[in-house]
């Protein structure tokens, strides 16, 4: 863990300055290590190009940690597939809602780290989460990482390491500036909040489908 | 059916816009970022072209630009597919001569009776 940075930017009570579009990210300043940390919840995602954290607590969902390690870019997400991932066979898998869904969260955040000068070919990826949380219940968490998997393996990128599967959910801390990723499996839990969470924003996938816009000019 | 070029950097995207055309009876080739693609276009004459906007040497919007100053891609139909959805970026696509615009995560079936409008 790097030592911790005591500049006056943090003692003022400032978070450095996000990237253009996520101004709306909870931020707080983590104590123990002195520096601010960006709080994503499931279908969020974070990217920063400063010395900060970003967090996260996993249960069946992923999160895939980005960088670019020359630029010192990088960026976090958190998300799960719509049901339909349960589709089987080449076509119908490879077009289902879920690979759409699931290749447009991991894009998504892939251009913003582009975008702000990252390049394709130095990006590194590590990925976490997962896990099966609910006994009896699909095995959604292999899933979803079966999808990240490939998705990594078809897009050429980098896979650095992964933590994944497993029965506990995850608290997740990642460092885009070094690439460290500290993960806490929660053995026990005090609350279903990250149940609840997760299986909100399932039923907001299912329900309504996130499908952009068309405009002909 | 109708000779289609597709142009994005994600892979990924590639094979499922090239699946979903190629499904619907259409000839697809792809490239992989907007200089391969002004490349292709050159040695080649598609009736349409579907690309992304955020793409490494030459982007979307610059591309549009380059291939309308060609005579073969003059009055063609070009559509951005993208995950670009402010009016600014769309403002900048319709100037540079794009046809349509479509925000990703794309469905199929909209992306086909897109391009089956815009092919007339």
């Amino acid at each position: 863990m790097p030592q911790a940075n005591t500049s006056s930017i943090f003692s003022k009570g400032n978070p450095p300055k996000a990237l253009k579009g996520f101004g709306h990210i909870n931020r707080y300043l983590d104590r123990t290590r002195n520096k601010y940390s960006a709080k994503i919840l499931p279908g969020e995602y974070y990217v920063t190009m400063e010395d900060e954290y970003i967090a996260t607590v996993l249960g069946s969902c992923v999160s895939a940690c980005i960088r670019d390690k020359v630029v010192g870019i990088g960026g976090m997400n958190h998300f799960m597939l719509p049901k339909s991932a349960e589709e089987k066979g080449g076509k119908a898998a490879m077009l289902s809602e879920a690979a759409r869904y699931g290749s447009y969260a991991m894009e998504h955040m892939i251009n913003d780290i582009l975008k702000n000068g990252g390049k394709r070919e130095n990006l590194e990826v590590k990925i976490t989460g997962g896990g099966r949380i609910i006994a009896n219940m699909t095995n959604i968490g292999q899933q979803n990482i079966a999808f990240v998997r490939e998705y990594i393996k078809t897009e050429g990128l980098l896979l650095l390491g992964e933590d994944v599967g497993d029965i506990y959910p995850r608290k997740v801390l990642y460092h885009p500036k070094t690439g460290k990723v500290n993960i806490k499996k929660l053995r026990s839990m005090h609350n279903d909040t990250v149940q609840a969470r997760e299986k909100e924003y399932l039923a907001t996938l299912d329900q309504k489908p996130v499908i952009g816009d068309v405009e002909l000019f | 059916m109708a000779s289609i070029l597709t142009v994005d950097d994600s892979a990924s995207m590639r094979q499922m816009i090239a699946m979903t055309l190629k499904g619907a009876g259409h000839d697809v080739q792809e490239a992989c970022d907007g200089a391969e693609a002004l490349k292709i276009a050159k040695a080649n004459k598609f009736n349409l072209v579907v690309t992304d906007i955020n793409m490494p040497n030459m982007d979307g919007i610059e591309l549009t630009k380059e291939l309308r100053s060609l005579p073969d891609y003059k009055f063609i139909p070009i559509l951005t597919l993208t995950t670009e959805s402010s009016a600014d970026k769309k403002t900048e696509g319709k100037a540079a001569g794009a046809t349509g615009w479509i925000v990703k995560p794309f469905n199929p079936e909209q992306l086909l009776a897109t391009v089956t409008k815009v092919l007339g």
